[in-house]
């Protein structure tokens, strides 16, 4: 997977950068606008990541005219700037994803595998496993070994999504919009708390613990046990 | 740059209107003076003129149809000169001259004088000869019983130059005293103008004081003069909530570097330490976690801060839908339960009200503010109970939970930004002291009302919301 960072910020772009070669892409940069439209229309990428605030060409010319001239690469806007008509105008433009400064790395790297996991087959079957875990999503139940796990219908929902992002780190704000549509941060720990029942649920009694604490990062569900 | 045309300064203005008036009015004054004093001369001299010719016809008619052309010359000349000025020709229609004053000798009388029967002081005519400026009268007279052919021609005239000069001298005083009291009246309107605008100046004196460390600033109300009291009115107004948002956004600037300064020094601290000499892996790692914290809190302040200055600018910048509240509270119940839950407290919901126009997202996060609030403050065992109704134009949800409550002190200032009730300025899992203050923001930005009220044991938020 190979991505293009568009950010005039040289600190910024470097980190980007680095967080996303150590998360396996392939990562290229540029520093400004024209730089950026030039790599974007003459190599292949899967995802560009572009600030909005660029010195020459900003980041809706930049989409406009790659969209114009029959590019249809996914972008991902970042801006320190946060208004509702930035956020619509965003969206309207055509980008696929838009994050505010100061961001998580974390919450980055979930919405850039987002966009890039929509662009894949959708994960077929109603059955969905981990190890020894097993999901019936049709039915909304689970299993773990060979013993039902009671649910509730968030838990549930829950669960499917560290399933299905398995090996991911998923972030607090990002686990609060998927299953509870809550697209801010309510300062509360209400996340932690319905990670550690769900947590009680799947993995109390099992030697390997699937739901994982990524400590300043967020929840991941992975077999391995790999701390960092 | 064209700027509009500046008017003319008040004083200017006022002075001129004022002087125009003035010399209007002496005009007018003199033109009348002038006419009723040209109108006394022609009275005087038709007077004058009439008498003369009765005079003329007497001597006339005694020696009708005159014969003794000589004996008649005589007469006449006998009797004009004492009659101040008059002047005579007598001449028969055939234009035989029969008499004439010294002044009408080889000379004829102006010939385009009409010829009239009786003297009034409208119908006198003038005219000039050399130097002379002469009013007169052409009459017709004749005998009562005389056939209408026969009749004589009689030309009287006055001297007037002397009335002429008269009116001359009049003419000049009046103008230059008309102009003489029209600058002593304009002076004195100037003056009395520049005295009369001195309040005005006073005013803008003081409003010239106001600056930044100055606002307190207030026009005396009692010392203006009526017509400047409304303005004054206006700008203590006006001042009043200048003031109040200057204090708002100097105490908001002076509290957000307060609130900063805390995590910064950690971070500076911790980081130095960490770097005053080597350390193992797991140290350095510890560190970059805490640091981690401080920017997370960091973070979230800023992003409460931009919402709020978003919500202050008004509902402009929100996206306006239909919002059932009754949905939105339970999304929220459902999301904070697991929590709650952990905490020993129990969540409740009971009524119904009306759909309001809003935000979504905002409308959401207000209501998750209270509910997060009241859920924190409630001891183990207690229930948070949310209750929806209608009143008349409004929706109401109220949050209502048990607990030590907020003094009566605190309450007033709860919705404050960064205002905690503890002094403690714990900074546990509570915010920055934002969360209320974002909630009366929102409800605010929406044209709705909250109002906080507690007693001992139970406290509770009622948010009123404009409904559809």
């Amino acid at each position: 997977m190979k991505l293009l960072v568009v950010e005039d910020e040289a600190k910024t772009r470097e980190y980007l950068r680095k967080g996303l070669t150590e998360a396996g892409f392939v990562v290229d940069t540029a520093a400004n606008g024209l730089d950026g439209r030039h790599l974007a229309m003459t190599e292949q990428f899967d995802l560009i990541v572009m600030d909005i605030m660029l010195p020459d060409l900003d980041g809706w010319r930049l989409l406009a005219s790659l969209r114009e001239a029959g590019n249809a690469t996914p972008v991902l806007f970042l801006t320190a700037r946060d208004s509702v008509s930035d956020r619509v105008q965003g969206l309207e433009s055509g980008a696929d994803d838009y994050l505010v400064k100061p961001f998580a790395f974390s919450e980055l790297l979930a919405r850039v595998r987002n966009i890039l996991r929509r662009g894949l087959a959708p994960l077929s079957g109603n059955q969905l496993s981990v190890g020894d875990l097993t999901l019936d999503v049709s039915r909304r139940s689970a299993r773990r070994g060979d013993a039902d796990i009671q649910l509730t219908t968030k838990e549930f929902t829950l669960l499917e999504l560290f399933v299905r992002r398995q090996g991911e780190v998923l972030p607090r704000s990002l686990i609060a919009s998927q299953v509870w549509d809550m697209n801010f941060d309510s300062d509360t720990n209400v996340i932690d708390v319905a990670v550690r029942r769900l947590r009680m649920k799947v993995d109390d009694g099992h030697d390997i613990k699937l739901i994982q604490t990524v400590r300043g990062m967020g929840y991941r569900l992975d077999v391995r046990n790999e701390l960092p | 740059m064209s700027s509009p045309k500046r008017p003319l300064p008040l004083a200017v203005r006022i002075t001129a209107l004022v002087g125009i008036a003035i010399l209007a009015v002496f005009l007018v004054f003199g033109w009348l003076i002038e006419r009723t004093i040209d109108q006394h001369f022609m009275e005087q001299d038709s007077a004058v003129l009439k008498e003369a010719a009765a005079v003329v016809e007497d001597i006339l008619f005694q020696h009708w149809p005159a014969e003794d052309i000589d004996m008649l010359q005589r007469k006449l000349d006998r009797a004009l000169p004492g009659r101040l000025g008059v002047i005579c020709k007598l001449s028969k229609p055939s234009s035989e001259v029969i008499y004439a004053s010294p002044e009408f000798r080889g000379r004829g009388s102006p010939g385009d004088l009409e010829v009239l029967t009786v003297i009034t002081a409208d119908n006198l005519r003038m005219w000039r000869d050399g130097q002379n400026l002469y009013r007169g009268i052409r009459l017709k007279l004749s005998a009562p019983e005389a056939a209408p052919s026969s009749y004589y021609l009689v030309t009287l005239a006055l001297e007037i130059s002397a009335h002429r000069k008269f009116m001359k001298s009049y003419r000049h005083t009046l103008w230059a005293s008309t102009l003489l009291a029209a600058l002593v009246g304009i002076c004195g309107v100037w003056v009395g103008v520049g005295r009369g605008l001195a309040p005005l100046r006073r005013v803008s004196n003081r409003i010239r004081g106001v600056s930044s460390d100055r606002l307190h600033v207030r026009l005396e109300l009692d010392a203006a003069p009526i017509e400047l009291v409304e303005l004054a009115a206006s700008f203590n107004d006006m001042m009043q909530r200048v003031e109040t948002s200057y204090q708002r956004l100097s105490n908001f600037a002076a509290d957000i570097a307060h609130e900063l300064r805390t995590p910064v020094t950690n971070l500076m601290t911790q980081t130095q330490v960490a770097l005053s000499k080597g350390r193992g892996v797991e140290e350095y790692r510890e560190v970059l976690y805490s640091g981690l914290e401080e920017f997370e809190r960091i973070s979230k302040m800023i992003d409460d801060m931009l919402l709020l200055a978003r919500t202050e600018s008004g509902l402009g910048r929100l996206s306006l839908e239909k919002v059932s509240l009754r949905q939105e509270v339970q999304d929220l119940l459902d999301y904070f339960e697991a929590w709650a839950e952990a905490q020993g407290v129990s969540l409740t919901l009971k009524g119904r009200c009306r759909k309001v126009r809003g935000d979504r997202m905002m409308l959401r996060r207000a209501v998750s503010n209270l509910l997060s609030n009241a859920i924190r403050h409630t001891p183990e065992g207690g229930t948070v109970s949310v209750s929806l109704c209608d009143t008349p134009g409004f929706a109401v949800v109220s949050v209502a939970n048990p607990g030590p409550g907020i003094p009566p002190e605190h309450l007033s200032r709860v919705f404050d930004r960064f205002y905690r009730v503890d002094d403690s300025r714990c900074r546990t899992d509570e915010g920055a002291g934002l969360g209320l203050a974002i909630v009366k923001s929102i409800v605010e930005a929406h044209g709705g009302c909250i109002a906080a009220n507690s007693e001992q044991n139970h406290t509770q938020f009622v948010m009123k919301m404009p409904g559809k």
